[in-house]
């Protein structure tokens, strides 16, 4: 029995549960909230060491033998995912020691982090796709109550939004789960894979693949698909944001590799083409929909759907090294996108704004911090030797040895106007001298010591890994090999997953 | 290994100035130049090796699968570029000591010095094509912190911006043509690269590939048309400007091209774009640099017309136009690096750079005066100074060359004109600052600067003589070893001043008189230019950018308008495209299975779904009867699942469906009276259209899904629920034990969404609408008498179901869920009938941890599985005999089904509950609208009904509507 593969979901639910217990309860919940996320680390390292020590590990709920019962699956990508989680959750809960008022921790602020981390390890580690569908619902649901916590307008507005377009999406996949269950009669992803081998014709296979694609294309905040994202994440309290940013996004991704390499893989030329072509328009509008924005997190909020359409270009190449570079390329992602809007609150809450205008000075009098959102920041444009520019060079790379020239270009160009972007961010909010202080503005409270090193601290660490997967990349490139490559051999998911023959042990 | 402490003692370097800028300018100037320094003596000791013929190389290896090692080599080419960088290099830092006033962070200026010396070192030292781009990107970067190091002046951050702009987009244009060089030659080591010239010129992607790589040495040297950004480089601080934009990083671009001479440049092609873009480039700067009164505009445009010259003479390619390429740009980075210092020292010394402001300096500064004239001079190309040799070098090779075939001799005559160009600029730039009379007084009283600022002048100025006097002897040796790099074999030439009376020193007289009588001309020219609107390139670039955001301003603006309306329909609308575009392709629409007779039931039943659905949708204003025809359907549903033998799924869609009802009746108490205008005609048929297809599309989806015979893992959950989970009701089983995960996951969603509303209605401040649609008052009869009797008597009644249900829900229809449900009603139908006060009195505590523990005592369960080594949720049953009672099965999945009750009850209370209280008295109640004053006017209600008077709202009139 590898425990490895259940803890991950059930560290952040009993967290969850614990904290919630103890409501009213302000210390424990926030020595809970940083235990639980570290522990959900560990496990999470845990899990990727032995899973690629013993390859694809599976874990049968109720010991009901695949495919009656629902299988938790770990490969390499699942693991990486959840190490991930792991992070995020672990930096995030940090840095919200910092900065969340007590008044959303009055309303179950770390609760609800815990068991929206829970659906998110959830998602990553299932083997059924209704069972995904299920933690798709958590995190919706637990996000939304993220969104609402502070009450404002503003932030009912987004939240609106957010939850309508995401509930729509719930509604196309379940009804794509129902489908596909009339279809092959099962519902674990290995064995659906299996059955889907031997239907006939697959012009049912085609369409239900393109619904899924929809339902995840929202998830993932692809073109045209992505309003509810630059809607609701400038809106909540920034750890919040960044949370989102780094984790929710990609979940929509990760399902999409998973499910367009196991289960929808008969007919790439199909369902691969309309992915290559969304990706490209993905880059596109999220880019430049970032160039029309002038207030920080908007401004981020929008490059998280141009960097989308980067994942899903390496998953429509569909050669090895795409796929690789889709992965690195959502490792390296949901580190630099969680520390840019760490970095944001930072300044937030330094200057009182997230509007570009208003801030500036910021490199005179806080050259540490300055360095530590051009890190980040280079990253994300792709600058070398940071991990952006790897993720970036290979998915590239890939496009020009599969002559995609076309979205090759774009992605070139998408680059070049994330650096534009980033650069905008920079001139004003570090170089420009700061503008006069009008006299409606409220002080800004000084940061205590404590404070401070809780908001540095996740962002130094984030910062960190970046530089690591720069500069070390070796092994980052090896895991992301091994994993594409059991993303391309679904064959061993399958056989890990139904193993011998169907019987049952009760 | 020597070779690899050259980049890194520079990477050291950039430390340095970081940690002892505390100590005293004096000692991080000093400790900033040590490093440095040393790295130029390795570069310099390499030479032995060098003349022996070796290659000294190193390799380690970075992400060898991606081809990218850490490998440099020191080939003459790269000695050649390394001590023009550290060499001057160490020169500016000693320069920037002194201009840098005493406030500035020096620290960080030298950090950066450092930190662009170590890419330019990376990239000239670079035996890896990826490692190259990685240095080349780094100098971009370490460009646009030095441009930008005046940051609080608006055109150091714009001319940053757009430096880094264009360089980068260049950038990324040389990393695709790297790409696709690595992919024809199938590696990216340099070596491999350069000896595979025939396989790279024959691959079709090769013009191609040759543009993109052009494309980044092109905007990182400035050439026409991307050279718009060097000039405004030039806010940045001289040194800045020296280093960067006149001895080194422009010249990077210069170094693509030769060092990937070998492998490209064998082609017309080559030729034609390269040689056309220099000298297209030499003549546009020339004649600007004329135009310009800045001192460092003109030195700016005289840089990129130089470069335009080098570019040129590499583009004709033949052995000796590559050494008098190389030559240029050695004698290049000694004039115009002094030129620019000069002209800081000018500018420190006076306050002043335009050259109207400026005159007469040649008393106040007589050796700065001088140190100017002959670095001028060089750069005008005048005999005895090393700019003449290179020069007439450069019209030997016009001259020579076979390019532009019958229309050959444009390229001499071209060269010439830009020779008189230089002269004329050159003259200018001295006479103007130095000889001719000031018209207005200097802001500062100028005098000459302190010794050690001028010591990198006068050796640079130094070194144009000693060069131009003797070429052989100073230049030979690093250009025997330079060419030799670029030609892959030795070249047999010999420098010298006199070459006899021939041709190219024909052009060079009639340059220098012809440009002597340009500059005296000069009034005329520039009267001729101004006719010429002039195009400030900064301008130029910010207003593409601006029509660039403008536009996509519109564009996000039109698509992302912030209305939820419109993102779902462009969502439900993709939805609707994809699938059907992917039903079109599908042959045909049923399977083989048949389709089960009709019967009277059946077609009754859609007829009434179908009707009730239409309804809600065309009742949509009148809520209450919207929300009835919607309960129709829901229980139209039930009775479906009921007549198709499914009796736990109607039980459960039932209860769902009453409390989904009393949930919805709640909320829409608290809407508007009034609905919203209705949409607009257009609108309607927008929807109608895609609610409709959409509609037909699942239905066939669904036609089609359910035709085709399936094989489905049902069987075995009904062939198991008894022997493997110990229950006949295999609904039950499959939820709490087959799939309890699913279940663990969905009340952990419902009790999440109770906390959510619990979070949503707290402190909410709803206004208590004060009658209905119509105008009705609430009925004043608040806790009907017969309701109140009845809910009493039902409670207990209800909550006896609850645990009759859940007890035999593992056998029997029935379950945690349906209980939960059943004992959620009955308690609200107690708050409806009583009211909340009353309610809340003798229920006195809180929902969540219900809700909660719920959730807590499933996933335990789940857990205790652990204990006995068995996977999570694995369960365990048992017969049991109990006296009295008798035998009695009891499994664990029924602790886990426990759970499930407590979360739903829970969440429903802590739902309904919560939203019923806010019509407790103390929220405030709105004034009843203006029509319904007509009617009964109510006393303002204390305490108000917790749902409206039913038997009146339900007949809405429709003259009111």
């Amino acid at each position: 029995m590898s425990t490895e593969v259940a803890l991950p979901i059930l560290i952040p639910l009993l967290s969850g549960v614990v904290s919630l217990l103890f409501w009213r309860q302000r210390l424990v919940q926030r020595f809970v909230a940083v235990a639980g996320t570290g522990s959900l680390l560990v496990s999470g390292l845990w899990l990727l060491s032995s899973v690629s020590e013993h390859g694809i590990l599976v874990m049968q709920m109720g010991n009901w033998q695949a495919p009656f019962g629902i299988s938790l699956v770990a490969d390499l990508l699942g693991a990486i995912m959840v190490v991930m989680t792991g992070i995020i959750g672990f930096a995030v809960a940090l840095y919200s020691l910092a900065t969340t008022g007590r008044g959303h921790e009055a309303f179950g602020y770390f609760p609800l982090m815990h068991l929206l981390l829970a659906g998110v390890a959830g998602a990553f580690l299932t083997g059924d796709i209704f069972n995904l569908y299920v933690w798709f619902e958590v995190m919706l649901v637990a996000s939304f109550a993220l969104l609402i916590l502070g009450g404002e307008k503003a932030q009912m507005e987004g939240a609106i939004k957010y939850v309508t377009l995401n509930l729509l999406s719930s509604v196309i996949f379940l009804s794509a789960v129902g489908l596909l269950y009339g279809l092959v009669g099962t519902l674990n992803m290995a064995d659906i894979a299996q059955r889907l081998g031997q239907v006939e014709g697959n012009g049912m296979v085609d369409v239900l693949a393109v619904m899924f694609m929809v339902a995840f294309g929202i998830k993932a905040a692809a073109f045209p698909l992505f309003f509810w994202l630059p809607a609701s994440y400038h809106t909540p309290p920034v750890a919040v944001s960044a949370l989102f940013a780094g984790l929710l996004t990609k979940v929509g991704v990760y399902a999409l590799f998973r499910v367009f390499t196991l289960i929808f893989n008969q007919n790439p030329d199909y369902t691969h083409e309309i992915l290559l072509w969304g990706a490209g328009v993905t880059m596109l509008s999220g880019v430049l929909g970032a160039t029309a924005q002038f207030e920080f997190r908007r401004i981020l909020s929008f490059h998280i759907v141009s960097q989308i359409g980067y994942m899903i270009l390496g998953l429509a190449l569909f050669t090895p090294l795409a796929i690789i570079g889709g992965v690195f390329y959502i490792v390296h992602h949901i580190i630099v996108k969680t520390n840019l809007f760490l970095v944001s609150g930072f300044v937030n809450r330094l200057c009182g704004s997230y509007e570009l205008k208003r801030l500036g000075g910021l490199y005179r009098s806080h050259p540490w911090l300055a360095v530590l959102f051009l890190i980040p920041a280079l990253s994300l444009a792709g600058v070398p030797p940071l991990s952006g520019f790897f993720a970036k060079f290979i998915v590239i790379r890939a496009g020009i040895e599969t002559e995609a020239y076309g979205v090759t270009f774009i992605a070139l160009l998408v680059g070049l106007l994330t650096l534009y972007s980033m650069i905008k961010i920079w001139a004003e909010v570090f170089w420009k001298a700061p503008p006069e202080t009008r006299k409606d503005e409220p002080e800004v409270a000084p940061i205590g010591q404590r404070e401070l090193w809780q908001m540095y601290l996740p962002i130094v660490g984030l910062a960190l890994c970046t530089l690591f997967i720069g500069l070390y990349g070796q092994p980052i490139y090896a895991l992301a090999e091994a994993s594409a490559e059991q993303l391309l051999d679904p064959t061993r998911y399958i056989e890990a997953v139904m193993g011998r023959s169907t019987g049952v042990t009760p | 290994m020597t070779l690899l402490w050259i980049p890194l003692l520079t990477l050291l370097g950039v430390l340095v100035p970081a940690l002892t800028a505390r100590r005293g300018r004096g000692f991080c100037t000093l400790a900033t130049v040590t490093l440095p320094a040393m790295a130029l003596l390795l570069t310099l000791s390499q030479v032995p090796a060098l003349l022996d013929g070796e290659l000294p190389r190193v390799a380690l290896s970075w992400i060898p699968s991606l081809g990218l090692d850490l490998a440099f080599r020191m080939d003459g080419l790269s000695l050649m570029f390394a001590t023009l960088i550290l060499g001057i290099g160490l020169l500016i830092i000693l320069y920037a000591h002194f201009y840098l006033s005493a406030g500035e962070p020096y620290g960080r200026f030298y950090a950066y010095l450092v930190l662009f010396m170590l890419s330019m070192l990376g990239i000239v030292m670079a035996d890896n094509l990826l490692l190259l781009w990685i240095f080349w990107e780094l100098t971009s970067l370490s460009s646009f912190l030095l441009i930008g190091y005046w940051s609080h002046w608006t055109d150091a951050r714009k001319g940053a911006r757009m430096a880094m702009t264009v360089t980068g987009a260049g950038g990324l244009a040389l990393l695709a043509g790297f790409l696709l060089l690595g992919d024809m030659v199938g590696s990216f080591d340099l070596g491999v690269v350069l000896s595979s010239a025939d396989v790279i010129l024959a691959d079709p992607r090769y013009p191609v590939m040759l543009v993109l790589v052009l494309l980044g040495a092109f905007t990182k040297s400035a050439q026409f048309p991307f050279h718009f950004w060097l000039p405004h480089a030039m806010a940045a601080p001289t040194p800045v400007s020296a280093y960067l934009h006149s001895a080194t990083m422009v010249k990077a671009g210069i170094f693509l091209m030769a060092r990937l001479h070998p492998a490209l440049g064998d082609s017309e092609l080559w030729g034609w774009l390269v040689t056309l873009t220099g000298m297209t480039t030499f003549l546009y700067g020339a004649w600007f640099a004329l135009l310009k009164t800045d001192l460092k505009a003109i030195l700016a445009f005289s840089t990129v017309s130089h470069l335009g010259l080098v570019t040129a003479l590499l583009g004709i390619g033949s052995p000796m136009a590559i050494l008098a390429a190389l030559f240029h740009i050695l004698n290049h980075a000694t004039f115009k690096g002094a030129l620019f210092m000069s002209a800081g020292i000018i500018d420190h010394e006076t306050g002043a750079r335009e050259l109207g402001k400026l005159g007469g300096l040649r008393r106040a500064m007589p050796i700065t005066a001088l140190l100017t004239t002959i670095t001028a001079a060089s750069m005008a190309g005048v005999p005895l100074l090393n700019g003449f040799l290179s020069k007439e070098m450069f019209f030997t090779e016009t001259l020579d060359t076979a390019l532009l075939g019958g229309l050959g001799w444009l390229l001499p005559v071209l060269a010439t004109l830009g020779g008189i160009l230089s002269v004329a600029y050159s003259l200018r730039l001295v006479h103007g600052v130095f000889f001719k009379p000031a018209k207005e007084v200097p802001p500062k009283s100028p005098h000459e600067p302190p010794r050690l600022m001028r010591a990198p002048v006068e050796l640079l100025a130094t070194l144009c003589v000693a060069v131009g006097l003797f070429p052989a002897a100073l230049a030979t040796g690093i250009l025997d070893l330079a060419t030799r790099a670029v030609l892959r074999e030795p070249l047999d030439f010999h420098l010298a001043i006199w070459h006899g009376v021939n041709l190219p020193l024909v052009m060079s007289l009639a340059a220098l008189a012809a440009g002597i009588t340009a500059y005296g001309l000069h009034s005329n020219i520039r009267h001729f230019a101004r006719q010429f609107a002039p195009i400030d390139a900064r301008l130029v670039f910010e207003g593409t950018i601006q029509s660039l955001v403008a536009r996509t301003q519109t564009l996000t603006h039109r698509l992302e308008n912030g209305s939820l309306q419109r993102y779902m329909s462009l969502l439900l609308g993709t939805a609707l495209l994809l699938a059907t575009l992917g039903l079109v392709e599908l042959p045909e629409l049923a399977g083989d299975k048949p389709t089960q007779p009709l019967d009277a039931m059946l077609v009754l039943g859609s007829a009434l779904m179908i009707f009730a659905a239409l309804g809600t949708a065309i009742t949509h204003r009148y809520r209450l009867i919207s929300l009835l025809m919607l309960s129709v359907v829901g229980l139209v549903v039930s009775l479906t699942f009921a007549r198709f033998s499914a009796p736990d799924l109607a039980l459960t869609q039932l209860s769902v469906e009453v409390v989904t009802m009393i949930l919805l009746m709640l909320a829409l108490f608290f809407l508007p009276q009034k609905t919203p205008q209705e949409s607009s005609a257009s609108r309607i048929i927008r929807d109608l259209v895609l609610a409709g297809t959409l509609g037909m599309v699942v239905a066939s989806l669904n036609y089609a899904v359910l035709t085709r015979e399936i094989d489905s893992i049902a069987g075995f959950f009904i062939a198991n629920s008894v022997p493997g989970g110990g229950g006949h009701n295999v609904v039950n089983v499959i939820l709490v034990d087959f799939r309890g995960f699913d279940t663990l996951g969905e009340i952990t969603v419902l009790a999440l969404a109770g906390l959510a509303i619990f979070k949503l209605l707290n402190r909410l401040r709803l206004f208590m609408p004060h009658s209905d649609g119509e105008g009705r008052v609430w009925s004043p009869d608040r806790y009907p008498m017969i309701l109140t009797t009845v809910s009493q008597a039902l409670l207990p009644l209800a909550l006896l179901v609850a645990a009759f249900i859940f007890l035999r829900g593992h056998n029997m229809p029935g379950g945690g869920f349906i209980a939960g449900l059943v004992t959620a009603v009955a308690l609200i139908l107690v708050y409806m009938a009583r009211g909340v006060e009353w309610t809340q009195n003798r229920l006195d505590f809180p929902y969540q941890p219900v809700a909660i523990g719920g959730v807590a005592v499933a996933t335990l369960t789940g857990l205790g599985s652990w204990l006995f080594g068995r996977p999570f949720l694995t369960s365990a049953f048992g017969h049991f005999h109990i006296p009295l009672v008798g035998d009695i099965e009891l499994a664990t999945a029924m602790l886990f089904d426990l759970g499930v009750y407590l979360a739903v009850v829970g969440a429903t209370l802590m739902i309904l509950a919560n939203l019923g209280k806010l019509t407790t008295p103390h929220r405030p109640t709105k004034e009843a609208p203006a029509v319904s004053r007509k009617e009964t006017p109510a006393p303002p209600s204390e305490e108000a009904p917790l749902i409206l008077d039913t038997e009146k709202s339900q007949r809405p009139s429709k003259e009111k509507a």
